[in-house]
């Protein structure tokens, strides 16, 4: 059995994104080193992680030399320093190294222009967590009834996780049951935090989280049918006007027939985020009770965002909204450690930064054949890749393609058209997949979808 | 040093100030110099009046400009700022009133005066009954000197002279309040310089507009000076409407519109770059002279004035624009229109012009920020925590910007309301009191009743013409200025 060659990654930053990267690429049988300034952060993480872990200036192009920065196939600076994770960038791509990923939080810096940073600058890809989590977010209120919307396959599909609430017809009957209104293919079902490929058999129960595939323009109607109800979310209220809030709030202030208010506990801040702002209510609002939400309509909000910088704040915030009764109450929640409470609290949706920039990061590592990825809280993940000609998967039929990669087909993209993946479906070198993995990892993707070695 | 102790007054930075002062007359002298050769050519015996006061003004103030180089560069302070600017155009009014005293124009210093700051200030209010009956000579520094105060004495100090150095921008700064003073190059007196370049051009160009539609030369240049200046001296008695043409009205509407936004707004505009801070006011600016045009020839409609509807529109136009940009021009007795038109003409001299133009009033950028400010106060009402941002496209005003405003809009309003006590107790009526403090103190020089649009201002009495003199200072310094040094702080030792 052929395995791709393990790549040599760098990374630079011991925080929890670079802990996170480290790990996930360390169970993928790659070659890690891993390091930071921060001498106790080092031995913290020595027992942890399957890696090479030391002490260092990651910006020092004398230690990037030493490290063998220049024959590294993949370089990720994910210090809290924008300054230093740039400088390291450059001198990698300076030393030789394959590709660079710099993470830089703030946007004065590039702004939306990533061109810059890689043509001029020779830094592949530029991460914003905060930027990243605030578009997430968005997708997730301009699609109604769907807590997360990811488009694959260069935009033609996508995918969308829709809860099921009492409102939805799909309650009492099976999966198979349901009526179709377009063609989409309910893929997955996450229950009680867990992901499992769904059967025509399976009845889902309110709270379960459904992911659907279908092509971009019929995502909307789609989930609507699922979710049970169509409502446009028309008011907004978003807590925390930070890294995240405020992106958020420009994005979202565009949209026609949406108005945001944005609450931010800070002065000073407060009034930053609103000289930015030209069609959002900003309030300076110190408290989080639940008189102080009532008082700014929340109990009528279309949507709820908590993302002030603290996660304990936000998920009491989200569930107070939850209460009260807004539409939606989606949270930032940072740490990993709080990630089970989200459910616990009937909170719709959270959205980690840390999870996003890990997304990006890893999508840079796995390979020309596999395109987007989306992680989903219990370590599963929708990964998009390429038939190559003559691989395994090719001219099987979609059933045995699933089989034997334990993997489940959720779109086909052939042509430019999206089709509907039935079991009898059989495959041709060249189809764009969009693929559920239940857990983590790519070999078995590999394996069947990338040309013999 | 045991000196400082027991001084009393301020501590004043003369060695500042006095250059400032010297250059402003040395400004004021060489007019003066231009009028004597006027005279002397066209032999109307005015030279004396003019050539004796330059003889004396010229030579005391180079050396006071002089001087500056000298010393060395101490900081001006902001209160040195404001009295050197004060100073500045209470000295100009001064000198210039000299020439009007010796030919004979006036008997008493204070009508001298009068008309001279009504130059300087760019009012156009005058005393004079007949203008025809004066020399050539006096016409000519009338207008001068409205173009001279036109965008301001001490940018054209700073623009010749500027070897204060820092201090410049202290005093830059007090001729031109906050909303107002800008800098379109690092060094203020780089930005004077291209101010002053501009309204040179422009004057020049204004001239020639007046030459090419069939007016002398004389009088195309006389009017050149008055209209960029939207100063509003004319040589006729009648003003504009003694030339009965058409295309000389249409000339000082297009000047006058031109010359009520801030110069630096076309240099911007030159450029290519950087307009939107600027453009919020020129947009909400033709609005106004637009719809102010509408409204006031709707009124004349409805109350069946007498014309074609081409004729009033034309006058209402010409009015409107002539009350907003402050140019006090006139080609019909807008005192006879209904009460609603003159009403409303009274409140848009309140308006002016846009800020840093040559026009007065209140500014357009003011106006509109007040405007603003009410509606978010309202707003704040319903939402108390609500963060309000004053802006206008492309720029963010501080709070502290919007207390500025509203500051000068009470003190404006409180100036206005004293002033119109004062004329009161003059022996005026109401609306001759009012509107002649809304005619000086938004420099428009054109007012109602007895001072009305074909009145002069004879009808006032000496303290009247007194109070006025004052408010065209105040109005043209935008009040703050002038009002500083009426405060007890001010002559307080060792306040910064």
């Amino acid at each position: 059995m052929h395995h791709t060659a393990p790549v040599r990654v760098i990374i630079i930053g011991l925080g929890e994104v670079g802990r996170h990267v480290a790990r996930t690429l360390s169970a993928e049988h790659h070659d890690v080193t891993i390091i930071d300034a921060d001498p106790k952060r080092v031995e913290a993480a020595q027992g942890e992680l399957d890696a090479l872990v030391m002490t260092g200036n990651g910006a020092s192009p004398k230690v990037l030399r030493e490290l063998g920065a220049g024959k590294a196939d993949l370089l990720c600076a994910v210090t809290q320093s924008d300054e230093v994770n740039v400088i390291a960038a450059l001198a990698a791509n300076q030393l030789g190294a394959g590709q660079t990923v710099a993470r830089v939080r703030d946007s004065e810096y590039f702004g939306d222009d990533d061109a810059f940073a890689r043509d001029a600058m020779g830094i592949d890809f530029v991460v914003n967590p905060e930027r990243a989590t605030a578009d997430d977010l968005a997708e997730s209120i301009l699609v109604p009834g769907a807590v997360h919307v990811e488009h694959f396959v260069d935009g033609v599909v996508s995918v969308a996780e829709v809860i099921l609430t009492n409102r939805s017809p799909l309650l009492g009957k099976s999966i198979g049951e349901r009526r179709i209104v377009r063609p989409s293919f309910v893929f997955g079902l996450i229950r009680d935090g867990r992901a499992v490929a769904a059967e025509p058999g399976h009845r889902p129960k309110v709270g379960d989280h459904l992911l659907v595939a279908s092509a971009r323009e019929d995502i909307a109607p789609v989930v609507a049918h699922l979710a049970g109800y169509a409502q446009r979310v028309r008011d907004l209220v978003i807590f925390g006007g930070g890294r995240v809030g405020l992106p958020l709030a420009k994005r979202l202030e565009r949209e026609k027939g949406l108005h945001v208010t944005l609450m931010e506990r800070d002065g000073d801040r407060a009034r930053e985020v609103a000289e930015q702002l030209t069609r959002t209510t900003v309030l300076h609002e110190e408290g989080v009770s639940k008189e102080v939400l009532l008082a700014h309509g929340v109990d009528r909000a279309g949507a709820f965002v908590a993302c002030a910088g603290d996660d304990r704040a936000n998920l009491l915030a989200a569930l107070h909204a939850r209460q009260l009764g807004a539409g939606l109450s989606l949270a930032v929640v940072s740490r990993e450690e709080f990630t089970p409470l989200v459910d616990a609290l009937g909170i719709d949706a959270a959205f980690s930064p840390r999870l996003v920039t890990a997304e990006a990061i890893l999508r840079a590592v796995r390979g020309p054949n596999v395109h987007g990825m989306y992680l989903l809280s219990g370590g599963a993940e929708v990964v998009e890749v390429q038939t190559a000609m003559g691989c395994r998967g090719a001219g099987q039929t979609v059933e045995d393609a699933n089989a034997n990669a334990a993997t489940h087909i959720a779109a086909i993209v052939r042509g430019g058209r999206v089709i509907v993946p039935r079991g009898s479906e059989r495959l041709a070198g060249g189809d764009r997949l969009v693929v559920f993995n239940t857990r983590s990892g790519a070999a078995g993707l590999r394996k069947v979808f990338s040309a013999a070695a | 040093m045991r000196l400082a102790r027991g001084r009393v007054g301020p501590n004043l930075n003369w060695q500042l100030i006095v250059p400032i002062i010297s250059g402003t007359l040395l400004a004021v002298g060489l007019g003066m110099l231009v009028c004597a050769a006027q005279a002397l050519v066209g032999g109307d015996g005015a030279t004396m009046a003019f050539a004796g006061p330059a003889a004396v003004v010229i030579p005391l103030a180079a050396v006071g400009v002089a001087s500056a180089r000298r010393l060395p560069s101490m900081p001006l302070r902001a209160r040195d700022g404001f009295l050197a600017v004060t100073l500045a155009w209470l000295a100009a009014a001064v000198v210039g009133g000299v020439p009007f005293l010796l030919h004979g124009t006036f008997e008493r210093p204070l009508d001298a005066l009068f008309e001279s700051m009504s130059g300087f200030t760019t009012t156009g209010a005058t005393l004079i009954r007949v203008i025809e009956g004066e020399p050539d000579a006096i016409l000519l520094w009338r207008s001068l000197s409205q173009w001279i105060g036109g965008v301001g004495i001490v940018v054209l100090v700073v623009a010749i002279a500027p070897a204060t150095g820092l201090a410049t921008q202290r005093v830059f700064y007090a001729e031109t309040s906050g909303v107002t003073a800008e800098r379109l190059t690092p060094r203020i007196a780089e930005t004077a310089k291209i101010i002053w370049g501009l309204y040179l051009v422009v004057t020049t160009t204004a001239v020639l507009a007046f030459l090419l539609v069939g007016m002398g030369l004389f009088d195309a240049v006389n009017h050149g000076f008055t209209t960029v200046a939207t100063g509003g001296f004319s040589t006729r008695t009648a003003s504009l409407a003694a030339f009965n043409s058409i295309g000389v009205e249409i000339v000082a509407l297009v000047f006058m519109v031109i010359s009520g936004v801030n110069f630096a707004f076309y240099w911007r505009a030159l450029r290519g770059n950087g307009i939107w801070p600027q453009a919020a006011e020129v947009r909400a600016y033709v609005l106004i002279l637009l719809g102010g045009t509408a409204v006031v020839t709707a009124s004349l409609v409805v109350s069946e004035e007498p014309g074609s509807f081409a004729q009033t529109l034309h006058d209402a136009g010409f009015t409107v624009t002539s009350i907003i940009t402050s140019g006090g021009f006139i080609t019909t007795d807008f005192d006879q229109w209904n009460d609603f038109a003159r009403g409303f003409l009274l409140l848009l001299m309140f308006v002016g012009g846009c800020a840093g133009s040559t026009a007065g009033g209140l500014k357009v950028i003011r106006v509109l920020l007040l405007a603003k400010s009410a509606g978010q106060e309202v707003q704040r009402q319903l939402r108390p925590k609500a963060v309000q941002v004053l802006r206008t496209r492309g720029r963010i005003y501080t709070e502290e910007l919007r207390r500025g405003v509203l500051g000068f809009f009470a003190i404006y309003m409180t100036v206005t309301a004293v002033g119109t006590m004062a004329m009161l107790a003059t022996g005026l009526d109401m609306i001759s009191a009012f509107s002649s403090v809304a005619a000086t103190l938004n420099v428009v020089g054109l007012g109602l009743g007895e001072i009305g649009a074909t009145d002069n201002f004879e009808a006032i009495s000496g303290p009247g013409r007194a109070i006025l003199t004052v408010t065209m200072l105040a109005g043209r310094l935008e009040v703050f200025t002038v009002l500083v040094l009426l405060t007890p702080a001010f002559w307080r030792p060792n306040v910064a």
